[in-house]
């Protein structure tokens, strides 16, 4: 099969991660490329141009990776699909395999990974698979808030697939939130808290060159008896207890996604102690008095859900205004990079 | 540079790590000391040649083993830091506090730091732990913390029966039905009335009525269980929000107060003023669309329980209604 006939859909609700694809595709290519972003779009795209490999996000709004892998697979598809994922769990690996992908790629997408499926289903590369497409040819425009979903999105599944391990359960994730916060109700941005919730929560500074933030951890009141179950705690679940389970969990959760953060951004970070927001208490309790120097920010919110328990967190990432100048410069060079 | 100057640097390093006022020690996978700095010594009185080599664990029967090897575990596994707050455990290593004489508190509060260290090999060879003395931090934030509870405690208290307020109360109310909402389980609402009240006001005056509500605060009090929470709802009308007890159950409760209200003896001139009170039941549902609806239904049933002559129960019916 030759390059020039040989149809790729990309389908990704990130415009980042699908020029990030994109980019990890041999330069002769680029023509015979379509775009999809959300599963339903790619349903149509596959029964209408019939393309040889589909390039699948997993987490995605209105039909996920997962329903799209089940549908072809009921239809008996020839399209080949290789999965293109943050959530790199062995449990998600395992599971689209089942639905029948050929292959599971993590994000950011290297074009070296890519390549032996582009062999293994016969593409015809030649000198060409050397030589990544040039932007002129890509005309993909990058949204800044995708950007930056998506490079929590990366972070989000390293520490996702950590806690996966931990906790030796699967974990749901979610696709992460991404708004410019002006501060007032903090619950507002997350999913699940509301106002008359008792959470706990942790919180870390950080802070590299031309960049600074905080990373919040929520943890509902409700999910600390599962947690210590699951991590075979013995004795009372307690306040002190809690407590405990609090901190683990943010040197996991916080620790992971910041190590993810500062790794595609090259910036190495410093990290100041975790602080105890508050214990039992309504998260905007918790805030009260604490916003006056709160200028607009950039506000990514994570949600963690174990599998079949009741145990949910969320994780807000919130960078200072003045590091979106490094933040878009560094990312611009990752989306770049090959 | 020259071998001197090299061992100048090295010097002016390790004085720093031992003058510097923070707790340093690290240690190697078999927990053994390597490094113990000044401020380990002059608080813990081992000075660091007699604690090198030793394993963390033989320096003190305080040091919580299954704890820290935890601890000190996972940051080998993750490669990444690990931090630990006093608010968690007050301390690793028992030591005074800093201020022994004008300080409060009888030991130090530690945070503690756990940073791996990677050998010339690049793997993590060591783990250092971080010690910092957060004894004044912690004393703040323990007063504040008392401080607020009580300034809660009091915006939460009907000054005059000593129960729950309105505001706080519904708040329960709101958890109680959110809470149903992610894990059905039974629960139950009581709302009662004293009967005649505007009438014992009228007839023996208001410092009267005030002491009806006090004693029956009190009894409410009593015969509630500790899980039950109970407000004053409005003037003369209470609530009782029972968590895990079906219909049947909070009638028996129910029944526990209506005989109390009725054996109570308010003390006033000439005799004592005796009471009764009017009780309406609701279960939550499935059905309920908002807690508002819920305290609807029960409040039904009470007026049905007035309207059939007073000091008795109804139960809110679903069944009934449904005919009806």
């Amino acid at each position: 099969m030759g390059l020039v006939t040989f149809r790729v859909l990309i389908c990704d609700d990130s415009s980042f991660a699908r020029k990030q694809m994109a980019r990890a595709l041999p330069a002769g290519m680029a023509g015979a490329l379509s775009f999809a972003t959300d599963g339903r779009d790619a349903l149509e795209i596959v029964h209408r141009d019939k393309p040889d490999l589909m390039l699948l996000d997993l987490n995605m709004p209105v039909m996920d990776g997962y329903q799209v892998l089940a549908a072809l697979q009921a239809e008996h598809s020839p399209v080949q699909v290789v999965v293109v994922s943050g959530d790199i769990q062995p449990e998600a690996q395992k599971r689209v395999k089942k639905l029948g992908a050929i292959g599971f790629i993590k994000k950011p997408t290297n074009p070296f990974e890519l390549l032996p499926y582009l062999q293994q289903i016969g593409a015809d590369l030649g000198a060409e698979a050397q030589t990544p497409p040039m932007d002129a040819e890509l005309d993909i425009p990058v949204d800044a808030m995708d950007s930056y979903q998506e490079m929590v999105n990366v972070a989000m599944g390293r520490a996702g697939a950590l806690l996966a391990g931990v906790l030796g359960n699967f974990i749901q994730l979610s696709i992460p939130k991404v708004n410019m916060f002006e501060g007032g109700e903090l619950h507002m941005t997350l999913t699940h808290v509301t106002a008359r919730d008792t959470v706990h929560a942790v919180c870390q500074g950080f802070v590299a060159r031309d960049l600074a933030g905080e990373a919040i951890l929520i943890f509902n009141d409700a999910s600390f008896e599962d947690l210590g179950k699951l991590l075979q705690r013995d004795g009372d679940i307690d306040e002190m207890a809690k407590t405990e389970l609090l901190m683990d969990m943010a040197n996991l959760l916080i620790g992971a996604c910041l190590k993810g953060i500062s790794d595609q951004l090259e910036r190495p970070f410093s990290e100041g102690r975790p602080v105890i927001l508050g214990r039992n208490a309504r998260l905007d309790d918790m805030l009260a008095g604490r916003h006056s120097l709160w200028r607009p920010t950039l506000a990514v919110e994570i949600g963690y859900q174990v599998e079949d328990h009741n145990i949910n967190c969320d994780l807000l990432l919130l960078f200072t205004q003045d590091s979106l100048p490094t933040l878009d410069r560094q990312l611009t060079a990752l989306g770049a990079r090959r | 540079m020259s071998a001197m100057d090299d061992f100048v640097e090295i010097h002016r390093l390790v004085s720093l790590l031992q003058a510097i006022d923070v707790g340093l020690l690290v240690v190697d996978r078999d927990y053994r000391i390597t490094l113990w700095n000044n401020f380990m010594e002059n608080h813990s009185g081992a000075t660091a040649d007699r604690v090198m080599g030793k394993s963390l664990f033989e320096l003190s029967p305080d040091v919580p083993e299954d704890w820290l090897k935890q601890k000190i575990n996972t940051a080998f596994a993750l490669s990444s830091r690990a931090y630990t707050t006093w608010e968690q455990r007050p301390y690793l290593f028992r030591f005074k506090s800093y201020r022994p004489i004008t300080g409060m508190a009888e030991h130090m509060y530690q945070d503690i730091s756990f940073v791996p260290l990677r050998g010339l090999t690049g793997e993590v060879e060591q783990i250092a732990i971080v010690l910092y003395d957060v004894t004044d931090v912690a004393e703040h934030k323990l007063k504040l913390e008392a401080a607020n509870r009580r300034l809660q405690a009091t915006s939460r208290i009907d000054k005059l029966t000593e129960l729950f307020n309105r505001g706080y109360w519904e708040e329960c109310l709101q958890q109680e039905f959110a809470r149903y909402r992610r894990t059905p389980r039974d629960c139950s609402l009581v709302m009662f009335d004293i009967d005649h009240f505007k009438a014992i006001n009228d007839q023996h005056g208001h410092p009267a009525g005030d002491e009806v509500l006090r004693q029956i605060g009190r009894m409410l009090y009593d015969t509630c269980r500790s899980t039950d929470i109970a407000g004053r709802y409005g003037g003369e009308e209470f609530g009782i929000l029972l968590p895990d007890t079906s219909l049947a159950n909070a009638k028996v409760m129910a029944e526990h107060l209506r005989q109390n209200a009725a054996a109570l003896r308010v003390p006033h001139d000439p005799k004592p003023l005796r009471i009764t009170i009017s009780i309406g039941i609701a279960a939550l549902t499935a059905q309920l669309p908002d807690a508002k609806t819920w305290v609807m239904l029960a409040d039904q049933a009470l007026y049905q329980a007035k309207a059939k002559g007073r000091d008795r129960i109804v139960l809110f019916d679903e069944h009934a209604e449904q005919e009806a």
